[in-house]
Formats: C-alpha cells, structure tokens, sequence
C-alpha cells in the first residue's frame, strides 16, 4: 500500500488518543459501574481501535478488541454485572493493547501472544451466564440441492393464506439465494434479501426465518417462498444485485392460483435489539475540530520564525536615522512578535496528556501495596511545549512512583499517626511568568534526611566528613544524587536502579530544574520548573573577554554595578552583601577558562555583576560589560559540541555574529 | 460528472481510508463529517449524491442520523459503514432507510462495488 506510512502514523497517533480513553473511561467505569455513557465510550473506543487495527491488517488487536467489545456489549445489555475482576481483566486488556501497539511500532508486526488472556475474557463472557452461540454451521443447507419441499413446507393455514391471497397475475416462487463465501455480516445480508423479498411482493415463508437471519443461525442459503406478480427473470436479477448474492436459484411453481382475497402485505414488525435506547445518550468526549500536523513542521516553521527574528534584530542594529524606518522597525517589531507568539501556542498542548496517564497508574500501584491513595489533579489544562510534554512523561511517573512506593504510608501506619487512612498525592501544574511549575506533593512520611545521609555514606556518594559541613537541603538533595536510592530493599515500583537522579538529568536537559521540599511526617514536595518553550527565550547580553555571551533571563535574578571595595571576603571566597545575603561572586571568564589575570577586575572602578539564580541558591557572575536584553534564538551546537562545559547553545545576533548562550546552572 | 460524497466518520483514520478508495474509484469527496450531527449539517448543505456512514459516533450516532437525512431527503443515498458485531445496528439502519453496508476493514473493490451498484440503478 502505497499509504501506509501515513496510515501507519495516524494509526498509531488515533490508538494512543483511544487507548487514552480507554484508560480514562474504565477507570470511572469502576467508580460508576452502571453508568450507560461511560460504557458506552469504552465501547465506542474499543470499537474504533478494532476497525483501525482490522483495516491494518493486525489480527490481535482486532481479536483482541474484538472480544473486550463483546464483554462490554454484554455489560450494557446487563448480561454481565461489572465487577472488580473484570475490570482487572479489562486494564490487562488495554496494557496488551498498548503492548502490541508498542511490538508493531518496533517490530513492525505484532509479537505479544494475547491468546492466554483471549481465553481468559472468553471465561468472563461465559461466566457472565452467557453462551456464545456457534454460528449454525450445522444447518447449512447442502448447497446444489434444491429441496425446496422439504426447506419450504407450509402448514396448511399457510397455504390457504397464500393460495387465497394470490390475485391472477400473481405466482408463487421457490427462491434459493446462496451468499457468497466471503460475505460479511451476513445476517445483515439476510436480512437485506428478506426486505428485497418483501419488495417484491409478499413474503410467505423464508427459512431460515427473519429471526434466525437476525441471529446470525443459519448457513450460506435463504429459502423463501415468494408470492409476486413479477417475471421470474425480474426477480432473480434483483436477488443477484444484492452485494455478496452468489447465486440465485429460482423456481415457479405451476400452481394456478385463484383470486380470493386482496393481498394485505402485512409488513413484519421487524425485532430489533432494543439496544438503540442504550445507544443514543452518547459520548462526553468532544470532538474540536482539529488539524492534525506533522510536529516537523513545526519545528520548521519555529525556526523560520527564528531567523526572522534573527534578521529583524540586525536590521534594528542598523539604527538609520529615519521616521519610516523606525515606523516599518516597530511594525515588523510587532509583527514577528505575535507570529512567535502563535508558533509558540500551536506547539502547546495541555498538559492534561501526561496528567491523565496516571490515575491508572496510581490506581494499580496503590492496589498492589494495600494503600490508599487519592490522586487530585489540578491544572491539566496548563499548556506546555509539546516537545517538553513528551519527555516529562518519565520522570513524572518517577516521582509519583516515589510518593506512593515510599511516601504515602499504609492505612495503619497513617491510623497510628493520626492521618487519615487515604493519603493524597497532589499533581498540579500552573504557569508562573515565563515558566511552568509542575509539583507533585503529598502527604506521607517525608523523607528522613538522617537515613538520606546514611546512605549516601554508605553508596560512597558522600563520605561522613562531607555530611558533617551539609546543610539540611543540600542533605535533601543527595537523592538526586546518581546511584542513590533510599528503598531498604528495592521493590518492583519505584528503586530500580534508575534513580531521581535521572529526574534531574531530563529535567535539566529541557533546561528546567528540579527541587524538593520535605517535612518528616507531613509530606514531600517536587517542583519542576521549566520554560514555557525551548526555542525562543529572553536573554541579557554581555560582554565576557571581548566576546558577546547571551544569558537566559529565566536564570537570571538581578544584575549590579559594583564598586571594589564593596567585595569582602570569606573563608578566601570573595562574596558580596546583597540585602543582607552572602553572594559568593565568581568570575565568568575563570569558569570558561578564558586566560584571565586572576582578580583583574578589582582594579576597575565599577564592576558588572549578574546575579543568577539556581536552585534557590544565588551567585553573582563577574562580566566584563552589560550589553542589552533581547530575545535570542537558541540553535543547537549539535552533537559533538553538545558536553561543553557551561555552554548549552548558540544564538546569532543583530550583527550576524554568534554568540554563545551561557549555561549557568552548574556555575550557580 | 463524478459523483459527490459525504463521508462520515469520527475516525480521521477512516475517513481517510475510504476517502481515498473512492477518489480512486472516481468519486469526489465533498466534504467530512465527525458526528452525526454535523452529518445531518453537511448533507442540508452540500446534498451529496451519496453519504458512507459510521455507525457508532458521538453526539449522534449514524442511524439517527440516517433517519434525519431521509427525513430530509427521502431519496438519499446512504451507506452504512460498520465492522463485525454491529449487525444489529446495521440492520436498524437499513430498515431506517440506508441503502447497503460496507464492512470494515474496507476492501476496495467492495466499497466500490456497493457504491457503484447504487449509481447504476
């Protein structure tokens, strides 16, 4: 298929977003067993990744979805009671399916053999009282035979009925309509020849009847007994127009008929499930009409905004003294502005994406370790990069592990303490400036820095002497040290190996940061806070040995002119009194390893410093001259450059020169 | 001229499928629906020659939404779109009005087939 790599995309974007659902909609499925609409958006949901996985051809999942369909269908005709094994079975359900998505994503093909827990929903639909019935292949009718006696024998009202019915120039035919082999829902077939049949005229018997047709309990050929005024060849031509009709086999039976009685063609009241009801109070789930867009694009058209942005900086830079250059300066100034403003929105989603991921999560941990755990969500509809919400998937859930695993403590435990039995685990997210704060806060044991200590000694993070000279936070943040982990014995949830260190790593690579708070027995804190977007941001631009340096404005406090004689000195750290905070200062040009005369700028009659901020901890970096605040465009320096040590990025300024965009974390 | 169809469904995947087995099978595809509702919108303003219905939508779902549109237009031209297990649904919506089913997963020559056969009446 030509198109498959675009199906093949939007097959698995259109899974994930349903599998979403799934999860979402089970999850209150147990909360609110009977109620219709959830269960019918599983339903809906379910059926949607059937169709998507059948017409791509995946066999598992269609089977699979197929028969959590059949136990939902069950539920929402009340033949199977939802119960806490089932929607066990129904969560392993949709972990196979993400499973399989996952195999097909790597593989190409599926490779997870579901057949096991296939029987396993089959037990569920069978223990719910309900038998499936084998589609009536034992009554299928010897094909070539046209025993129409024996398919079509009347009772005697019967044939009085149609004999005294029948008007001059009507005759009665003996019709086999054989399907094809192939054909699809074929009771829906069935029942399409039998309302043909009664088109064209009236429809005395069929076998099998309309009911077993509707069932789906009978072979591949209908016999019907048609009373009409139409020519034989009429009607087998219209029995052979039917979609999937094999064969029409059609006899007249030379019974001359008398006219009694006008024929009253009664039209059946046809039996329908009375599943409609059930169907129509539909979906919460609203559709806003979208696009959807290849995030290259994006990221394309991010940078084209980029080196606009480039482009009108330098053409400020040329500062011509003239009314229409400053009026087209301040217009495009605008211009380019709303436009980064847009591409920055359209990147945003809701960060509600990852949010929603853990309720189940949370759900099935707190299950598995006898907890009790309430999970209160707020702001997910907090909007962030999308390439951020990508990555902050993992450590997320890392740190939720945490809290649950070590954090929230069992009921008893909470009983002793006098908490109430369930903990709370808060997940929220809020904008606050130009950053997103995203913090995962509960109320459980909190961490004992004493036992953090212990263990870092004991892993060699740290030796006694270090513990000694630390201060409670810096304690704290020995768990985001790299192999540390304060589980005593590391359980399948949280302490695998891959500790808050790696937290920090991603954090900080998406040019965040990440800090803890914890009060013992009362509860732990995460915040994350990261920049809306990535590629765009606010710098201050300074001069460090002759080169122009941009600074993140995010990491960026407050910038000073001092004077010598202010600077004092402490332990042989030169430090300056800020509203009655020690700043150790620190010069730029030292930590890049620029070839500088140590303590140069003592002699000069003012000194610029920058203050910049990190993990709430402040120092002030020495530069040479202060230069400008403006928006910067952070390019990459690709792969090989990548482990320069405080330098994260380049940008190119209004002279087209480049500047180097200073990573101040690891100065701070 | 070629023919203009409605296509409705409320999985872009879907309706991208179908959009393109009847494009190369000559049709025109005039517009794209994702409920019912909209579908019963759509129709009163393109009238199609023919509409591909999905059975199971939000808002509203195909039968419904094929008994709208037969209200409003007792010779259209409906489709139904269905996969394995609606039969009932799909027996609801042809006593409704609908003309024929497809079955997903759609199979070109078949969608085409009861298409075409429609238009040869």
């Amino acid at each position: 298929m030509d198109n498959r790599e675009q199906y093949l995309q939007m097959f698995f974007d259109e899974s994930a977003e349903y599998l979403q659902q799934l999860n979402e909609n089970v999850l209150l499925l147990e909360e609110n067993p009977d109620d219709e609409e959830i269960i019918n958006a599983v339903f809906r949901a379910a059926h949607s990744v059937k169709g998507m996985s059948a017409t791509m051809g995946y066999e598992r999942l269609t089977d699979l979805t197929h028969r959590i369909e059949n136990i939902l269908a069950k539920v929402r005709n009340k033949e199977l009671q939802i119960n806490e094994h089932i929607i066990d079975t129904l969560f392993s359900g949709l972990d196979y399916i993400k499973t399989l998505l996952d195999d097909i994503r790597a593989n190409g093909e599926e490779v997870t053999d579901v057949s096991t827990y296939l029987r396993k929903l089959e037990e569920i639909l069978e223990n719910g009282g309900v038998i499936q019935e084998p589609v009536g292949a034992d009554r299928k009718a010897k094909a070539g035979q046209q025993d129409f006696n024996a398919m079509l024998t009347l009772t005697e009202e019967e044939k009085e009925e149609i004999y005294n019915k029948m008007t001059g120039d009507e005759s009665v035919y003996n019709i086999k309509v054989i399907l094809a082999q192939d054909c699809l829902l074929k009771n829906v077939r069935g029942y399409m020849i039998l309302k043909k049949a009664q088109e064209l005229g009236y429809l005395a018997k069929s076998n099998p009847d309309q009911r077993e047709i509707e069932d789906e309990d009978f072979g591949d050929s209908i016999y019907i007994k048609l009373v009409s005024s139409l020519k034989e060849k009429q009607i087998n031509q219209e029995f052979a127009d039917i979609i999937d009709v094999a064969e029409v086999i059609i006899h007249k039976e030379d019974k001359q008929a008398k006219v009694v009685k006008e024929i009253e063609k009664e039209e059946k009241k046809i039996q329908v499930d009375n599943n409609k009801k059930l169907r129509e109070g539909l979906s919460n789930i609203q559709v806003s009409p979208t696009v959807r867009v290849d995030i290259k694009k994006l990221d394309n058209l991010m940078n084209m905004v980029g080196e606009l942005l480039i482009n009108k900086t330098r053409l400020e830079g040329l500062n011509i003294q003239s009314d229409v250059y400053q009026d087209i300066i301040q217009q495009l100034d605008r211009v380019t502005q709303d436009l980064h403003h847009i591409v920055m929105q359209i990147r945003m989603v809701p960060i509600g994406g990852i949010f929603n991921r853990f309720p189940r999560m949370v759900r099935d941990l707190s299950k598995e370790l006898n907890k009790e755990i309430d999970l209160v969500i707020e702001g997910a509809d907090t909007e962030l990069d999308r390439s951020l919400i990508d990555e902050l998937g993992d450590p997320l859930m890392h740190i939720l592990r945490n809290s649950i695993d070590h954090g929230i403590e069992t009921p008893e435990v909470r009983k002793e303490k006098g908490k109430s039995p369930a903990g709370t685990i808060l997940l929220r997210a809020y904008q606050k400036g130009s950053e997103i704060i995203i913090e995962v806060e509960d109320d459980g044991a909190g961490i004992d820095t004493d036992r953090v200590v212990e263990k870092a000694i004991q892993k060699g993070v740290i030796t006694a002497d270090d513990a000694r000279q630390m201060e409670e936070r810096d304690k704290l943040n020995l768990i985001f040290q790299p192999g540390f982990s304060t589980s005593e014995e590391v359980t399948d949830i949280s302490g695998r190996g891959v500790g808050m260190d790696v937290v920090r790593n991603v954090v900080e690579a998406l040019d965040g940061q990440v800090f803890v708070e914890s009060e013992l027995d009362v509860g732990t804190r995460f915040t994350i806070s990261l920049p809306l977007t990535l590629a765009i941001t606010q710098a201050l631009m300074v001069v460090i040995n002759n080169e122009v340096y941009a600074i993140p404005l995010s990491s960026i406090s407050e910038t000073l002119l001092i004077s010598p004689d202010e600077i004092m000195q402490v332990r042989g750290q030169d430090v300056i009194l800020l509203r009655e905070n020690t700043i150790p200062l620190v010069e730029a040009a030292r930590q890049l390893n620029l070839p500088v005369e140590y303590g140069k700028y003592k002699e000069y009659e003012e000194i610029p410093v920058v203050i910049i901020k990190s993990a709430e901890r402040l120092v002030g970096l020495i530069v040479d001259e202060l230069l400008n605040q403006q928006e910067i465009v952070i390019k990459s320096l690709g792969k090989y450059l990548i482990n320069i040590k405080n330098i994260s990025g380049a940008t190119i300024v209004g002279d087209g020169d480049v500047a180097l965009i200073l990573d101040v974390r690891n100065i701070a | 001229m070629s023919k203009r169809v409605l296509v409705v469904d409320d999985a872009a995947f879907m309706r991208m499928m179908i959009k393109n087995i009847l494009i190369d099978g000559g049709y025109e595809i005039v517009g794209e629906a994702e409920t019912g509702r909209d579908a019963i919108e759509l129709y009163k303003e393109l009238k199609p020659d023919l509409v591909t219905m999905d059975i199971t939508m939000p808002e509203m779902d195909g039968i419904d939404a094929v008994k709208e549109i037969l209200e409003f237009d007792k010779d259209a031209k409906i489709i139904m779109c269905s996969a394995m297990g609606q039969q009932a649904m799909v027996i609801d919506a042809i006593q409704a009005g609908a003309k024929d089913f497809v079955v997903k997963p759609f199979k070109p020559d078949r969608v085409l087939a009861a298409v075409n056969k429609l238009f040869n009446e």
